[in-house]
């Protein structure tokens, strides 16, 4: 009996040991790090978003501006947080911890792409709807054939008639209209690492990023580091993030704007090469 | 003889004594009565229109009371870092003579709605919020926003002193020659649910 699990733990440990290994592979101390912001959303999916009456900033979005050409602004975002957390916008209850920062590093090598997170996770949610897991970190990488990725970030994929948002079905999740999206997630609970998609449903296995992660938390700061393969050098691709603190599901996350991540060329964020 | 028959005779008995030059006054004192008499009717009537035009006499029905009045005072229109406030009339009512006589007029059909009680509990107000709200945003777009730029203009405005969002939205609000109204709806209360869509994207 002992000998059959000292090989399996031995390779298990190695296996690890090699994640590990391949995951911290960047020096992070050398890598520059920039500070987004997330922040609760509330009940803004895209149809609101791009509608006139409901954001005037949709003007902008026609024009081709970026949600943080808007709203990022000194070092933060610049929100109406107080409509954000108003019944309209948030009908269950919005968290108290509105927005809080997150640092964000991102490195590749010829084979992968590394991001490391770094927050604290708040507390004080008004939902906590995933049991199972304290915290989950996400990353969705958009494709070329999503319309106007590089504005708007993650909302291509977030509509009013998905799960969560008021009178939706639960059964319906996170989607796209066009494009796909790939999903990568760490989960608190057994360090679950996801590699899925978004495309006309959202699926959490499958995707083709190879993804592995690992994390830490020291006092009550987590730093999440992800790997996937290097979508190649030349792209900016389009992300966004979002935080699932405090036990909280679906769209009662904090989310960060889109952003375009560079490999190898200008962008809003580049990655460092090593 | 009928009081009907009547009628015509006394009608034309009065104008004929209208038209009579007076044989009793002199033309001093009727142009000294008619002067003073005139700006006491002018200032009472004009007093009485700007006693229309306060926050008081607008509130002072419980419809605007409740609903309008109660959304407006979370607003920056109410309470500001500078003090200045817009009341009701400041946006709903033009200054100048011409205009303001023909909104007031206008406005006099909403007496009607007072005693028919079209507006009259929360629920009525609801039902009407977003036909009320689109007639006075249709007011404003035809006459550019008059009374916001009563205040406001985008002569006097430095986009480069505004927060980031405001300042992007005005070079475009500058560029495609908008008006206020089309953006700011809802500056001062609550959007009405089911707005349809501008036409003039």
């Amino acid at each position: 009996m002992s000998k059959s699990i000292v090989p399996v733990a031995v390779a298990g440990i190695l296996c690890a040991l090699g994640s590990l290994a391949a995951v911290a592979a960047p020096d992070w101390s050398k890598v520059p790090k920039r500070d987004l912001h997330v922040f609760h959303a509330g009940v803004t999916p895209i149809e609101w978003a791009t509608k006139k009456s409901d954001h005037s900033g949709s003007a902008g979005m026609r024009k081709g501006e970026t949600c943080a050409g808007c709203h990022e602004e000194k070092g933060a975002l610049n929100f109406n947080f107080k409509r954000l957390a108003d019944k309209e916008l948030e009908p269950k209850g919005a968290p108290k911890t509105m927005t809080f920062p997150l640092g964000f590093q991102a490195a590749y090598d010829k084979d992968n792409l590394y991001i490391r997170l770094s927050f604290k996770a708040p507390s004080g949610g008004a939902d906590k709807g995933d049991k199972d897991n304290e915290v989950k970190a996400t990353i969705l990488f958009a494709d070329a054939k999503v319309p106007q990725a590089a504005q708007y970030g993650c909302w291509q994929t977030c509509h009013t008639d998905a799960r969560s948002m008021p009178g939706a079905d639960d059964k319906k999740t996170k989607y796209t209209k066009e494009g796909a999206y790939e999903l990568v997630q760490w989960a608190s609970k057994g360090n679950k690492v996801s590699d899925g998609s978004v495309t006309t449903e959202r699926k959490m296995s499958g995707g083709g990023t190879g993804a592995k992660a690992e994390a830490s938390k020291s006092g009550d700061t987590y730093t999440v580091t992800f790997m996937r393969k290097n979508p190649g050098e030349g792209k900016a691709l389009p992300f966004g993030i979002a935080i699932h603190a405090d036990n909280s599901h679906g769209r009662f996350h904090h989310v960060s704007l889109g952003y375009t991540l560079g490999v190898g060329v200008n962008a809003d964020i580049s990655a460092a090469k090593f | 003889m009928t009081d009907n028959d009547n009628r015509p005779g006394a009608l034309a008995g009065l104008w004929a004594t209208l038209r009579q030059p007076s044989s009793k006054y002199s033309l001093l004192t009727i142009v000294v009565i008619a002067f003073f008499g005139g700006i006491t009717f002018w200032g009472g009537f004009n007093t009485g229109m700007e006693a229309t035009n306060s926050l008081e006499f607008c509130i002072g029905c419980h419809e605007m009371r409740d609903n309008v009045y109660q959304e407006y005072r979370k607003t920056i229109h109410y309470t500001n870092r500078t003090g200045v406030r817009a009341i009701c009339s400041d946006c709903h009512v033009p200054k100048d003579w011409t205009h303001k006589m023909v909104r007031k007029i206008q406005a006099s059909g909403e007496v009607w709605g007072k005693i028919t009680g079209s507006i009259s509990t929360p629920e009525k107000f609801e039902a009407k919020r977003l036909e009320l709200a689109e007639h006075e945003w249709a007011r404003m777009k035809a006459n550019d926003s008059r009374e916001c730029r009563n205040c406001h203009s985008f002569e006097g405005m430095d986009v480069e002193k505004q927060k980031l969002r405001g300042s992007k939205m005005h070079k475009i609000g500058i560029a495609e020659k908008k008006t206020c109204i089309d953006c700011h709806k809802g500056i001062a209360h609550t959007k009405p649910k089911g707005m349809k869509e501008d036409d003039d994207e």
